[in-house]
């Protein structure tokens, strides 16, 4: 090697090792201080490089597959890190390429280049890890701003059992096959949780309707039906413009769950998909529940009868496509039905 | 002497230098220094009698802007998977890794550490995680560099998996 391209090697702390048939390298170049450690005795003789850095093993096949084809361009095995005799660290790359008709492994002492780029992933990285920990304080703070706004969501549903025959059982459990409708529906999490919350609020609005017609035992009149027809808008009007989602849902639910699939519905006479899927969901399990369950004025139907009653209501009242989405998760619908069958259920779960 | 080649492997930041400076060094220091490519320890152990070489192969933890190589899992006899439980995002890190690994070499020992267990009220790792974790069958050890809790357990686990079979 003449002396011109030894000064370039050394400038660079490169060594040059070519490939000898044994596996073994025979260094081409003057030795750099750096590498006696490493290589010992064997540094004027030919030398096993995998034994002095065994994180050759890991790339000593490539290389043998790039030599083989051959190839001039250089190909790397990435940076690995050795200890010197000092205690300090070393960042060596080793490069493998094909020159004139010879194996060459060029070995090369980063030096500076290695801790610059160090400095600059750790400032990325503390970048990161900064990033990470305002991303979950985030994520942990709208956590808690959900959960307040789900408890003034279940104040809420807590104020409409208080007025009319409606148990807070009923109100938990229309919650629970919203949800599991939805889920079924594959809705994500957050519209799962809000329809659990927001379908329970459908009647939210009886509290502005006068006792004598929300408690009138007999049948309303023409003029007192129409009052109680305003608990739909009356519902909505509290529950709308607050911009938090699941009060929009329920804004949403309390304004439609009367509307009905063919458009004779109220308080808007909406057709088909017109109506809010949360509505049309609720009106579902609202009816479902009202009939299988006793109330004061009637007895209850079997699941049977009520089943098919609700049939009888599909394309009329009900939307055909849930209702057999509903029918699919009967199994979990009367599982609900045999868990939430306390009228405390909902002031003590809540 | 049975000499095998373990991986320490996961996230950036998670601790896995740490692990190896308390597990060969007996040392442990405050600093996050960020690992850059590869560092490669020796530790032996007595183990059933017999003497375990072991090579513990430090690699660079997994961001934006780094992955890691195939290659260096070549000859690997087992790999230790480390997550930060204090970062959520560790967890899913280390299931890519996990994944990337079995896809890579197939089924190998494999040890998980959770990490930092010094900072343990802090942790973030929900029950379903820790269950998902469990179902997967290899062992999870709770561990702290600079507590020096579980540390030689975790890697005593690793060899215990490994057996007698050399790297």
């Amino acid at each position: 090697m003449d002396k011109l391209l030894a000064n370039i090697c050394a400038s660079l702390n490169i060594a040059v090792f070519c490939q000898r048939t044994n596996g073994a390298f025979q260094l081409l170049s003057h030795t750099p201080d750096w590498l006696v450690f490493f290589l010992g005795q064997s540094v004027s003789m030919e030398a096993i490089l995998t034994d002095a850095f065994p994180y050759l093993t890991c790339f000593i096949d490539d290389a043998e597959q790039h030599w083989q084809a051959r190839n001039a361009t250089p190909l790397s095995s990435g940076v690995w890190v050795e200890i010197d005799e000092l205690g300090n660290e070393i960042a060596i790359e080793a490069n493998a390429l094909w020159v004139d008709g010879q194996a060459v492994l060029l070995l090369n002492n980063l030096g500076e280049k290695y801790r610059k780029e160090v400095s600059h992933l750790q400032q990325l990285r503390e970048g990161l890890l900064t990033q990470e920990k305002l991303e979950n304080e985030v994520q942990k703070r709208t956590l808690k701003i959900k959960q307040r706004e789900e408890e003034i969501a279940i104040k809420l549903v807590s104020l409409t059992s208080y007025r009319d025959e409606e148990t807070g059982a009923h109100v938990k459990r229309i919650g629970l096959y919203a949800a599991a409708m939805g889920k079924a529906l594959g809705w994500d999490t957050q519209q799962i949780d809000d329809i659990r919350i927001a379908a329970p609020m459908h009647d939210i609005g009886k509290i502005g309707i006068p006792d004598r017609i929300l408690l009138k035992k007999g049948k309303l009149t023409s003029t007192e039906f129409a009052i109680m027809k305003r608990h739909t808008e009356i519902g909505a009007k509290m529950l709308q413009d607050s911009h938090i989602p699941v009060l929009d849902m329920a804004a949403d639910i309390a304004l439609c769950h009367h509307e009905k699939w063919d458009g004779s519905g109220y308080p808007r006479g909406l057709i088909g998909e017109e109506i809010p899927v949360s509505a049309r969901i609720t009106a579902i399990v609202d009816i479902y529940d009202a009939l299988v369950h006793e109330r004061v004025y009637k007895k209850a139907l079997s699941e049977a009868e009520a089943l098919e009653l609700m049939g009888s209501m599909t394309d009329s009242h009900l939307d055909a496509k849930l209702f057999e989405v509903f029918l699919g998760l009967l199994p979990v619908m009367r599982r609900i039905r045999q868990e939430v069958n306390e009228i405390n259920e909902l002031l003590v779960s809540y | 002497m049975i000499q095998q080649k373990i991986c320490l492997l996961g996230s950036f930041s998670v601790g896995k230098t740490s692990l190896i400076r308390r597990y060969v060094d007996s040392l442990f220091t405050e600093k996050y220094l960020t690992t850059v490519g590869v560092k490669i320890d020796k530790k032996q152990l007595e183990f059933n009698g017999k003497t375990h070489s072991l090579m513990i192969w430090d690699i660079a933890g997994e961001d934006d802007f780094t992955s890691i190589r195939t290659a260096y899992l070549r000859g690997m006899s087992g790999y230790i998977i480390v997550i930060d439980p204090t970062r959520p995002h560790s967890y899913e890190t280390a299931l890519s890794i996990h994944e990337m690994v079995k896809t890579t070499v197939g089924e190998l020992p494999a040890v998980f550490s959770l990490n930092k267990a010094d900072l343990k009220p802090t942790w973030q790792l929900e029950t379903p995680q820790h269950q998902h974790l469990q179902q997967m069958g290899h062992p999870i050890v709770e561990t702290s560099a600079k507590q020096n809790i579980g540390v030689e357990t975790m890697f005593l686990k690793l060899v215990e998996k490994l057996g007698g079979q050399h790297g």
